[in-house]
């Protein structure tokens, strides 16, 4: 098999190869309209159907990769470094991209698979698909350059093969951690579609914006997979890592949410090139830098540039990124200034109160959080080199600039559908905003009555209690502006058709998809913002505790029923049963472990959690006291954490709302059987805007 | 087996990339027509956009007023521009 795998690797690199030089040479020969022997045309469909041979062959060396790890074959180097007899079935699989080698085949196939799909659908726009091809062609022989010369992941062990492997990073043990991975991978891989396409339109200078509704989807998938697996990871960090937190602006998290950051930027900015011809040099640059940003993660986490939990061992495949990054800049910026006098905006903007200037804000807000993650992650690295010594960025740095900085999008997130397009008059402002006005001045009373007090930041530099208090604040006034939307809306379709205000609003979800799907998103953006808010006032509490020994927090009584240890094959484990009580009713058992994993000989925490809508408690086993035996037991009791993962389920669903096409008038009309005629009247108004 | 293997992997892709395909996509150049087209419909779906705002009780009177005229003001110049390429002789 790796014999099979590395000729497949092989294959894949001469079919991208071919795709990019063939491809290349097809399109200069038609742009120039040049002569040849071989039809250009010709010449560019064997470059994409060898693009589509290196999606086949990418998989298979994938599959050879998985079949190694099931089958134990400890002759493959990366196999004996991630896997062991005793590792369970789906963590064999997830040792594909455990490594760098094997996530950088992740990586290569993931790509391969986006580009498959492109080529497959090359019809959509036969021309500006093949730019796309080809450039995706380009990033692929990168990667598998890497593959066959750099990271190669079937080289061979040297000597005699060992019985068993080394295993898998415990800390990877975890049922997250098999989907974690895909999930971010897709979102960053992804970005290379757009990315392709608009470097594409710009190089040949396609004429208006179309090439934005064809990505469109393309965009949002990959924003949705770039979220789920951003937020998968906060969980895993939270259910695994043991510190009782879900983000520590580690720098592989952080490199995970520069490219969101731009990416969510381009998403809300292309809507006003699309409706209105403005913002075209910004939103190349914004793809272009996702683009960048997504392999500077990568790179992030494969050449041990910073230290991490999540990085791997420092390599010197670094040099291989930063060239590439350096190549890409290079393409992007030469045929910007080449091409610049295409992007010259149709319009310009009329106003400061307007739903494009709340675009603009809202693309600025990003940014500068970007730069500001972006700054933090690299001062390690720069203060290393300017000064010789390691200048370490924590978490209070990002939150005190990210944390205003959140709750000002969040902010933009309820004004901007209340303005109109171009301008709004003083009088249109004041119809829209009285009542998101009054919820959120409502819900700050409430907060302060339910005890959270933001002057606490002027006397005891306590800032929790301020940014929640502005977080409830402002979430009540953004889910009062999102919920107007729906029921104005709803309301004129009801009116037209006589359903019911559920049932106009369902319509008026199907006849404008994307707004609406929009809308569901900042819903669900604003329940993270509550979830996250709500660690303001978490408690936490360490004790040692003996049998029938307990510790209060919050409302619940933590008991130790009985402490032991076990042991299976691929580990052995300390743990404490624990009885929760809330008042005198017991409510659930916990068991906390600590785990040692024989074959890498690394420990590990499971943490216990008892997770409702108001609070988790978050159990940890700390480890034994050494003098008494006794197992010591850390709590956490962390408000509101839940409603960051119903959030996260929120966004998935109106992403998924706003990736359906539209109901045409056509439908609507028949499912509503309104007669012909004065369907024709209602035509114009019966659409959701955007 | 796996020589076999390897060999079956190179030829199968090997004669799909270069089996002699009949008909092949002609690389259309879009042209100033198509595009004004397209304007068309992004410009009607934006008056669309604004008449169920307003009907929706979103804007007053004179911002409505102001916006539409604005948008008919485009739309009439990009159904002038094709009304001129549609009359031209091919």
């Amino acid at each position: 098999m790796p014999t099979f795998g590395s000729f497949a690797l092989l294959l894949a690199l001469a079919l991208s190869g071919y795709t990019l030089l063939a491809g290349a040479v097809a399109l200069y020969q038609i742009a120039m309209r040049a002569r040849a022997r071989v039809a250009p045309e010709r010449l560019a469909e064997t470059a994409r159907r060898a693009g589509i041979g290196s999606f086949i062959a990418t998989t298979a060396a994938a599959f050879a990769l998985v079949w190694a790890a099931f089958n134990n074959d400890f002759s493959v180097a990366y196999i004996l470094h991630h896997t062991n007899r005793a590792l369970p079935g789906p963590y064999k699989f997830a040792a594909l991209w455990s490594g760098q080698e094997g996530s950088l085949l992740l990586w290569a196939w993931l790509l391969s698979a986006y580009g498959f799909v492109l080529r497959l659908r090359h019809k959509v726009d036969v021309k500006l698909t093949a730019y796309a091809s080809t450039i995706l062609a380009g990033v692929q022989v990168f990667f598998l350059l890497l593959l066959n010369f750099a990271a190669m992941p079937f080289s061979l062990v040297s000597g005699p093969v060992p019985q068993d492997g080394f295993g898998l990073n415990p800390l990877l043990q975890y049922p997250e951690m098999v989907i974690h991975p895909p999930m971010l991978y897709l979102g960053y891989v992804g970005f290379a579609v757009p990315f392709a396409f608009a470097l594409g339109a710009l190089m040949m200078r396609y004429p208006g914006e179309k090439w934005i509704h064809i990505t469109r989807r393309w965009t949002m998938v990959t924003w949705l997979f770039l979220t789920c697996g951003i937020f998968l990871g906060a969980h895993w960090a939270y259910s695994v890592l043991g510190w009782g937190g879900y983000w520590g602006w580690d720098p592989v998290e952080n490199a995970s949410l520069m490219p969101w950051l731009t990416g969510t930027a381009f998403l809300h900015s292309v809507m006003m090139q699309e409706k209105r011809g403005m913002m075209k040099s910004w939103n190349v640059w914004l793809i272009f830098s996702t683009f960048m940003l997504a392999i500077f993660g990568t790179l992030l986490t494969r050449s041990g540039l910073v230290s991490s939990v999540h990085a791997f061992a420092q390599s010197s495949i670094g040099t291989w990124f930063w060239t590439f990054l350096i190549i890409v800049m290079s393409v992007c910026l030469f045929t910007f200034i080449l091409q610049r006098d295409h992007l010259k905006a149709e319009n310009k903007l009329e106003s400061l109160v307007s739903r494009e200037s709340s675009f603009l804000f809202n693309n600025l807000v990003l940014l500068a959080a970007c730069f500001t993650v972006l700054w933090g992650t690299l001062f390690p690295v720069l203060s290393e080199y300017i000064q010789g010594n390691k200048v370490t960025v924590s978490a209070p740095f990002y939150n005190r600039v990210a944390v205003p900085i959140g709750l000002f999008l969040l902010f933009l997130t309820g004004i901007g559908p209340l303005l109109a397009w171009r301008s709004s008059s003083f009088k249109s402002i004041r119809k829209n905003f009285v009542l998101p006005s009054i919820a959120g001045l409502a819900a700050a009373v409430v907060v302060i009555a339910c005890g959270v007090h933001p002057w606490e930041i002027f006397t005891t530099n306590e800032q929790g209690s301020f940014y929640a208090f502005f977080a409830f604040s402002l979430g009540a006034m953004v889910v009062t502006a999102v919920s107007a939307e729906f029921l104005r809306g709803a309301g004129v379709i009801s009116r037209h058709t006589s359903q019911n205000l559920f049932a106009s609003m369902v319509q008026l979800c199907r006849r404008n998809t994307r707004r609406y799907g929009g809308y569901i998103v900042h819903f669900g953006v604003v329940v993270i913002f509550i979830g996250i808010a709500g660690s303001a006032f978490n408690q936490s509490r360490e004790e040692e505790l003996g049998y029938k020994q307990s510790l209060n927090i919050g409302p619940y009584r933590v008991e130790c029923q009985s402490y032991s240890q076990d042991s299976n094959a691929n580990y052995d484990t300390e743990y404490a049963l624990l009885d929760v009580y809330r008042g005198s009713k017991k409510i659930t058992q916990l068991a906390p472990e600590k785990r040692f994993y024989a074959a890498s000989q690394q420990p590990s925490t499971i943490v216990a959690n008892h997770s409702t809508l108001a609070w988790d408690l978050y159990v940890i086993y700390a480890g034994k006291n050494p003098d008494t035996g006794q197992p010591i037991i850390k709590v956490f009791l962390n408000p509101l954490i839940a409603w960051i993962w119903i959030g996260v389920g929120i966004i998935v669903g109106g992403t998924g709302v706003a990736l359906f096409p539209n109901m045409t008038a056509a439908l609507a009309a028949a499912r509503n059987r309104v007669p012909a005629a004065a369907q024709a009247a209602a035509a114009v108004p019966a659409r959701g805007g955007d | 087996m796996i020589i076999i293997a390897c060999g079956l992997l190179f030829l199968g892709i090997l004669f799909y990339v270069f089996y002699p395909e009949r008909h092949v996509e002609e690389q259309h150049q879009k042209t100033r027509l198509e595009y004004l087209r397209e304007r068309k419909d992004v410009l009607y779906d934006n008056l669309r956009d604004l008449n169920f705002e307003y009907r929706a009780g979103k804007y007053v009177q004179e911002d409505y007023a102001t916006q539409q005229a604005d948008l008919e003001n485009e739309t009439a110049e990009v159904l002038a521009e094709i009304d001129v390429l549609e009359s031209q002789p091919r």
